[in-house]
């Protein structure tokens, strides 16, 4: 059973999607001839209209479809052999969970290991250790023994979070993981990916809401029906991809001037209810409301490369 | 005094009443056990679609002198294979297709039944005959629950993460596919098995009455299944006990035992119950106008 | 074919039809609704629960379709009851509700003496029923049939879109209400005919069939009553030349309807889809 051990500390993921089309029973075309290559440590958004094929995609990623044509793969490995070792973690939206279903905090968390356990699922020393580890990684160990539906909307994707590290997934999928969620936590969910992302996992965000995407995201694949574009979220993220991608569906707000520019001495200022805003500078560049980290990371990234 | 105690005592004079009685308690704890499953998946209505659509394979089975598990046990996969293939076809909702194939293949038993009235007895099929129970049915009921028992000893926790989080099974490699066929198998095994207890018309109430009980007792997977198989045992065995008094109607007896069980749950059950929830309210109310 | 009509000659299957006919038209354009409603199982539920009713209203002398109809909503607004008061899903709440009223029904009926026959109440007995009764079954399914036909429109919008129904200050729980009373009065009417078991086949099977048909409700009403109707006339000759359960006779000939409008429909069967596919 160790063999089936994911080692987490070494496994650094590459995921390819190549050539990936894929056809619904009835005939209607999910997806044609999407590709795209994602290497260890990044956050990656997936963006596309309802009906783009975003979920259709997960679920290829996940082994649930098999693609007509083309292939997923995981450094090198298919997607059956990826799942047989529990590399792939899942996190749900709010929705498609029973709340009131009869499981404590421990309990979900601890379901992220059966895939390591033994015939009958009795947890082991080390099964313990790691749930443990996974719910003070996310500060959710003093809510260890409630019933999940007796927890806020944070709380209640944290848990499922820590799930997903005590799996040891090192490709993590997350469907819409903000609808529902506060400010605050929304924040907080971010800082954990992004810790998530230091150790090298592959972390795949489906979502709509644009405005989040460039305050967290580091690579962006833009989806309708095929992948328009991927890469770097600064040069996919442009007014003229999203127009692509999104059609007439965007609202629009220009302004004339731009953050970016700080010796001028002025500055824009956004508010909006509940989604953040997607704010492109006067040349078409992105506007951060967190630059330093990005930039930072950025650097990082092209240091590596050389 | 002592004669009140032996009144008490007679059902247990008879033979017939201990099998009787010992039969029902072990079907009891196989459905309960059950029954938590049943209920957090939603499949209150398969379990009765299911007890129903089993009665013509039992009055072929009867007829053709096969035993009776096999017969019922292949008219309710077959009849949950016919929903599943209309529900994949037609624009037809789910519920419908479930009770227009269950009063189908429900129809066709009663015609088969009412066709050779010598072989199979309707009454028996409809409302049970534990008293009556033969030796041969007993061995059958006995391994039905046998197997029944071992899977859900040995895969509960399986079976409930594929009720709780099934895209997450799958993600983990678990067999979900697999797991849906058994959890079905299994719910047509014991509505065979608690036919011979309760009769197609009750069936369902032992699949899904102890596990909504205990689902409003407890947060606990774990604690559900050791309420709703408890539960399962001592009203079987209370309600095949007190069937003596009453002509002999066993399921009605059970059933009516469970349900009331399930009443004092709904009403005094200590945090989910219905008084809970008014007093939580009610000191909602006074701690935010204090 | 003389020979197949020869029932006709007796009295008790001219009345068998007659009743049949009319209960089967009754259930049918209540299907429609209760298909769209999606309260399907809903006539299951209240016709199990009628049992206790049956009984109780034989001990206390009362006529027995007050007992069932009494029962049959107590079972409705328990359920829903039930349901707004506790953490459990609909359908499970009508399983344990349903369920119990019969089993209380099944234990006060054995100690009862009676000349009821339990089998009768269960799978029904539409050959040996008594003349008074035939004329309280043509007067209680007629009046279900005329209110449900003439408040179809109003009854239509709450199945389809209730939030728009009390827009338009309909009223919505008056006419949800309504439903129910109709349906469980119509449960009691058909128990006669086809037995506690099939009444819930005779409340959903016709309108799905109309539903594999069309697209418009009026017609879906026309096709579910030919097609209820249909298949009882069918049935009850068929269960006397079969000499088999008139019941079983009546539900499956609807059943086998079914099946084949769910190949050969035209728009929605599975055939024709192939074909438009095609």
């Amino acid at each position: 059973m160790s063999s089936r051990e994911p080692k987490t500390t070494e496994f650094m993921p590459r995921l390819d999607v190549e050539g990936v089309t894929m056809v619904y029973a009835n005939g209607h075309l999910a997806l044609r001839d999407a590709s795209f290559h994602l290497s260890s440590g990044t956050i990656c958004a997936l963006v596309g209209v309802n009906g783009s094929g975003k979920s259709t995609l997960f679920k290829s990623i996940m082994g649930f479809l098999k693609p007509k044509a083309g292939r997923v793969s995981i450094s090198g490995m298919p997607v059956s052999e990826v799942l047989k070792r529990n590399l792939v973690a899942y996190v749900p939206q709010s929705e498609e969970v029973d709340w009131q279903f009869p499981v404590s905090v421990w309990d979900v968390v601890m379901m992220g290991r059966y895939g390591s356990m033994n015939f009958l699922r009795i947890p082991r020393a080390i099964d313990k250790v790691k749930v443990e580890e996974s719910l003070k990684r996310v500060s959710m160990w003093d809510f260890r023994d409630r019933q999940i539906g007796e927890l806020s909307g944070g709380q209640k994707k944290r848990v499922f979070l820590a799930r997903a590290l005590a799996q040891g997934g090192r490709v993590i999928l997350l469907d819409e993981p903000f609808t529902g969620v506060d400010v605050k936590t929304e924040e907080e969910i971010i800082a954990l990916l992004r810790e998530l992302r230091m150790t090298g996992c592959i972390i795949l965000v489906s979502t709509h809401n644009l405005g989040s995407v460039p305050e967290f995201c580091d690579q962006v694949v833009l989806i309708n029906r095929t992948v328009l574009a991927y890469g770097p979220t600064s040069k996919v993220f442009t007014e003229e991809n999203l127009t692509a991608a999104f059609g007439g569906v965007l609202r629009q707000f220009h302004f004339e001037e731009s953050t970016i520019q700080d010796h001028d001495g002025r500055a824009v200022r956004v508010l909006t209810d509940d989604e953040r805003p997607l704010i492109f500078g006067k040349d078409g560049h992105l506007e951060y409301k967190d630059r330093g980290q990005h930039e930072e990371l950025l650097r990082k990234r092209s240091e590596e490369h050389d | 005094m002592t004669e009140i105690l032996n009144s008490l005592l007679t059902p247990f004079h008879y033979e017939y009443m201990l099998k009787a009685i010992g039969v029902s308690a072990l079907i009891g704890v196989v459905c309960g056990f059950l029954s938590a499953f049943v209920t957090l998946k939603g499949w209150s209505l398969m379990g009765d679609a299911l007890s129903h659509a089993v009665v013509p394979g039992v009055a072929l089975a009867y007829i053709l002198g096969l035993p009776f598990t096999l017969g019922a046990f292949v008219a309710g996969l077959l009849a949950a294979g016919t929903m599943a293939f209309i529900k994949a076809q037609s624009r037809i909702r789910e519920d419908a297709t479930i009770g227009i194939v269950f009063t189908t293949y429900f129809a066709l038993g009663l015609v088969l039944i009412t066709l050779f009235p010598a072989r199979v007895d309707l009454k028996t099929i409809i409302l049970g005959n534990i008293l009556g129970i033969s030796d041969p049915d007993i061995l059958q009921v006995i391994v039905i629950s046998a197997i029944t028992l071992l899977i859900l000893g040995l895969k509960w926790k399986d079976l409930m993460l594929f009720c709780f989080d099934a895209n997450q099974a799958r993600t983990m490699g678990l067999p979900t596919g697999l797991l849906h066929v058994v959890l079905l198998t299994l719910l047509a095994a014991t509505a065979v098995a608690a036919l011979q207890a309760v009769g197609a018309c009750l069936v369902v109430a032992m699949l899904v009455t102890p596990g909504a009980t205990a689902y409003l007792l407890t947060d606990r997977f774990g604690r559900m299944i050791f309420l709703s198989s408890g539960m399962g045992l001592v009203t079987s065995l209370a309600g095949a006990y007190a069937s003596y008094y009453f002509n002999g109607a066993t399921g009605g007896c059970i059933v009516t035992l469970q349900t009331l069980v399930f009443l004092a749950a709904f009403v005094f059950g200590p945090k989910h119950g219905m008084l809970a929830a008014r007093r939580r309210a009610a000191n909602a109310d006074t701690s935010t106008s204090a | 074919m003389s020979e197949f009509f020869e029932p006709l000659n007796y009295a008790f299957m001219r009345d068998a039809l007659l009743m049949g006919t009319v209960v089967a038209a009754m259930c049918a354009v209540l299907s429609c609704f209760l298909v769209l409603k999606g309260w399907s199982l809903m006539g299951d539920a209240i016709s199990h629960a009628v049992l206790p009713g049956i009984v109780l209203a034989y001990i206390a002398g009362l006529p027995l379709a007050l007992g069932a109809f009494a029962a049959g909503l107590l079972c409705a607004v328990g359920t829903g009851f039930i349901k707004r008061n506790s953490r459990l899903k609909e359908d499970t709440v009508m399983g344990v509700v349903f369920t119990g009223l019969f089993a209380f029904g099944l234990v006060i009926f054995s100690r009862t003496e009676s000349d009821m026959h339990l089998d009768h109440i269960l799978v029904g007995n539409i050959l040996g029923i008594a003349r008074t009764q035939i004329v309280q079954t043509l007067v209680l399914g007629g009046a279900v049939l005329g209110i449900t036909l003439a408040l179809r429109r109003d009854l239509l919008l709450i199945c389809f879109d209730p939030g728009q129904a009390r827009v338009l200050a309909l009223p919505d729980r008056f006419l949800n209400y309504l439903l129910l009373a109709l349906l469980a009065g119509a449960i009691v009417v058909a128990i006669q005919t086809v037995g506690i078991i099939l009444v819930a086949a005779m409340l959903v099977t016709p309108g799905s069939i109309g539903q594999l048909w069309t697209d418009r409700f009026d017609r879906m009403l026309l096709i579910a009553t030919l097609s209820a109707v249909g298949s009882t006339v069918v049935g009850i000759f068929a269960s006397y030349h079969m000499d088999a359960s008139t019941g079983g006779c009546i539900v499956l000939v609807q059943g086998l309807l079914f099946f084949g409008s769910l190949f050969f429909a035209p728009k929605y069967g599975i055939l024709g889809r192939r074909r438009g596919q095609a």
